[in-house]
């Protein structure tokens, strides 16, 4: 083949042309990085990643990897990491409770109920959420008490404006005893199921597997729980001074960026929800009702599963959300990951460039990995098709 | 001689060259672009009464306002040529870095690291803060008493971390939430989310006036650091700086030296003070070594006054906040201020 007749390949072109635009990009980003820093170099602005390893200097009044402000600008990170990824978590799984009982109830043949569901998703879809944290947020504190003024739980436990201050155990082996038991019975209700299923399946008898569940999942390991609370001493949060001291606090500015994430995102999910259902033929339900299945039994064993296809593509779309707009918490001061990498540490350090980079990058990758796992979710309940 | 000729000619040229402008003066694209876009662009605070404030009306007032101001009117002969941009604590150093204002004036602390590290020089001190807090009455008086309290802060300022700190320096444990901006820490602490809001005591004496009870409210009298605030510019353009720095000292200077806005007049045309004299640009020529007119300092003492009027006028006796001098007087009456000469 000549080089002519190469060129004119129709396979060579295109692979080609995929280099040439490769290397354009290529081209492009290394010219923007060196261009920045040489820039910065004429400008005397600090870079690299040296301030990783410096010390952070800074207090940070809720975290839970033990950072304290002796730690490098690195433990800070880590500290926002852990924070945006707990208040993601709880966010997600309430926001999906509710939108799902939202989403049902708007189905409902119950007016006042399908009208009260409309009216929410149509009100909080409908309003920025910057908004809703900034009500929460004041609408927490401006309705809590004074310290002084405490609401007293059992005399254990104390509400008030600077958060819910809950008494500490001194020794966690005990509970980590009792969680054992709590896995080891959540793994027996599962192979009880699966039993109960093939026995089913088999031989047409139902077994009545909740109430093994209330034996294994809730039963034995509460006593276990009660076991350790008796076991250890306690670190009981005492008034002295401005506040109460020992514990653990649960921050007002956790609870406001919760309840704002959850009831804004409820009502997206409920919409999905709501298409999910709808989506199922109407002549499914039908068949259902015709061998005989109660209400709630279409809805567990015919409806939901076939409506869970249409709805997770969306629903991961609703879950990145959550992740993304937990940076809202820096509005309100929850020392998320935007708030005190972002915030303090470039403030202290100056190194915009690499912050922001970093930070995206971590966005990135939360990101991915939620929409991995929501593929893999995807994937495992689609319709066999033989 | 041809070898020895060209030479000669090269030369006399260059001096012909120096001598038919008044003087050669190192290039400043700083200045020559504040005198052909015909106003300052100056960063200062979102809003900080007796600082940087601009009420309903959006005139801007205030200590930093005043020296943009009397920088103006030394380069363009006009205290009002000036545009403020507000600034956050975030945005400050982004909006210095990239040329969108031509310096900072803004409650913002000279520190080593940012001098090393931002690409920032501070030109002098225009004001000397120190941090306190302010708390609810009845609550505490001294520092030391916040041992367990909340404190509200600005996040990414130097209270953040001069109250951690602080705090372990003296075994106290307080705990500390940091909001984004001043007025969301200073909105929290007056929603009762914390027992105390920290920043500079000059800064406080500004902010208490915008709480819901100021008469509730005490700004503590004790301090927790020093923090020395003035001129912010960027690194390089060395003619720039110069001028930065030296009108800053002018007004210092002028009020050493008896040189008000009600007398300059009366100054530049009697004195017979040899340093009065080239403030006021009657000799030595100080504004054309910088690229400015003889005037600098007189347009600048004229439009807006000497440093103990603006001082007086914005955070002193004669204004809401009602500060005394203290550190920020002259050092012949007990204070920290002091210029070098006009020589």
């Amino acid at each position: 083949m000549t080089l002519a007749a190469t060129l004119r390949d129709r396979k060579v072109r295109d692979v080609l042309a995929q280099a040439a635009v490769a290397i354009g990009l290529l081209a492009l980003l290394v010219y923007f990085v060196r261009n920045a820093s040489e820039n910065m170099l004429k400008a005397g602005i600090a870079s690299g990643f040296d301030f990783l390893w410096r010390q952070a200097g800074i207090d940070v009044q809720f975290q839970l990897t033990g950072y304290t402000s002796a730690s490098s600008n690195l433990g800070l990170l880590w500290a926002g990491i852990v924070n945006t990824l707990l208040i993601s978590a709880v966010s997600i799984a309430a926001a999906t409770a509710l939108g799902f009982a939202i989403g049902v109830a708007r189905l409902s043949r119950n007016p006042l109920l399908s009208g009260i569901a409309g009216a929410y998703v149509e009100f909080a879809r409908n309003i920025p959420l910057l908004f809703f944290v900034l009500i929460w947020y004041f609408g927490v504190v401006a309705s809590l008490p004074a310290p002084r003024a405490s609401i007293g739980l059992f005399g254990i436990a104390f509400l008030n404006n600077r958060g819910l201050t809950i008494p500490l155990p001194n020794e966690a082996a005990p509970f980590g005893h009792a969680l054992l038991a709590l896995a080891a019975g959540i793994a027996l209700q599962l192979a009880v199921v699966a039993w109960a299923r093939r026995r089913q399946e088999r031989t047409g008898k139902a077994f009545p597997v909740w109430r093994s569940g209330l034996l294994l999942v809730l039963g034995i390991p509460a006593l276990a729980f009660i076991h350790a609370a008796l076991a250890t001493a306690w670190d009981v949060p005492a008034l002295r001074g401005f506040n109460y001291r020992g514990g653990f606090v649960l921050v007002p500015e956790f609870v406001a960026l919760f309840a704002a994430l959850t009831t804004y995102t409820a009502a997206f999910i409920a919409e999905i929800v709501r298409a999910g259902i709808l989506a199922v033929p109407k002549g499914q339900i039908e068949a259902a009702k015709a061998v005989g299945l109660s209400p709630s039994q279409t809805l567990r064993l015919v409806t939901i599963p076939q409506a869970l296809r249409v709805m997770v593509p969306p629903m991961t779309s609703q879950y990145l959300n959550v992740v993304k707009n937990s940076s809202f918490g820096a509005a309100i001061a929850y020392p998320d990951v935007v708030s005190l990498f972002m915030g303090s540490a470039l403030n202290n350090t100056g190194q915009a460039i690499e912050i922001i980079a970093i930070t995206l990058a971590l966005y990135l990758a939360i990101s991915l990995a939620v929409s991995a796992f929501m593929n893999w979710y995807n994937a495992r309940i689609a319709l066999v098709t033989r | 001689m041809p070898s020895i000729r060209l030479p000669l000619a090269a030369a006399a040229l260059a001096l012909a060259a120096t001598s038919a402008g008044a003087q050669q003066l190192a290039p400043s694209p700083t200045l020559d672009a504040i005198k052909a876009r015909g106003h300052l662009e100056c960063g200062v605070h979102l809003g900080l009464p007796g600082f940087s404030f601009a009420n309903d009306r959006g005139e801007w007032s205030g200590i930093d306002v005043d020296y943009c101001r009397a920088l103006a009117a030394a380069i363009l002969g006009d205290a009002t040529k000036v545009k403020f941009t507000p600034t956050s604590v975030q945005q400050r150093w982004p909006v210095l870095q990239s040329g969108q204002v031509d310096l900072l004036s803004r409650n913002t602390t000279i520190t080593f690291s940012r001098n090393a590290t931002l690409g920032v020089n501070f030109q002098g001190i225009n004001f000397y803060e120190g941090q306190t807090f302010v708390v609810r009455k009845g609550t505490a008086t001294v520092p030391k008493d916040l041992d367990g309290a909340s404190v509200c802060v600005a996040a990414g300022s130097t209270e953040e971390k001069n109250a951690a700190d602080w705090a372990k320096e003296n075994g106290i444990k307080i705990s500390i939430i940091n909001f984004q901006k001043n007025d969301d820490a200073i909105a929290a602490y007056d929603s009762g989310r914390c027992d105390a809001y920290t920043a500079g005591i000059g800064a406080l004496a500004g902010q208490r006036i915008k709480l819901k009870d100021p008469d509730n409210n005490i700004v503590m009298t004790e301090t927790i650091s020093n923090d020395p605030q003035g001129p912010t510019t960027r690194w390089g353009d060395e003619r720039y700086q110069l001028v930065v720095r030296w009108v800053l000292n002018g007004m210092i200077a002028a009020e050493a030296l008896g040189v008000t806005s009600k007398n300059v007049d009366e100054m530049k045309a009697k004195s017979q003070n040899a340093e009065v004299r080239r403030l006021l640009g009657v000799e030595g020529g100080f504004g054309a070594m910088m690229g400015l007119s003889n005037d600098w300092m007189y347009n600048a003492i004229k439009q807006v006054g000497n440093y103990g009027e603006s001082y007086e006028r914005t955070v002193g006796m004669g204004s809401p906040l009602k500060l005394a001098r203290g550190k920020n007087e002259l050092w012949t009456k007990g204070g920290l201020l002091f210029t070098p000469p006009f020589q």
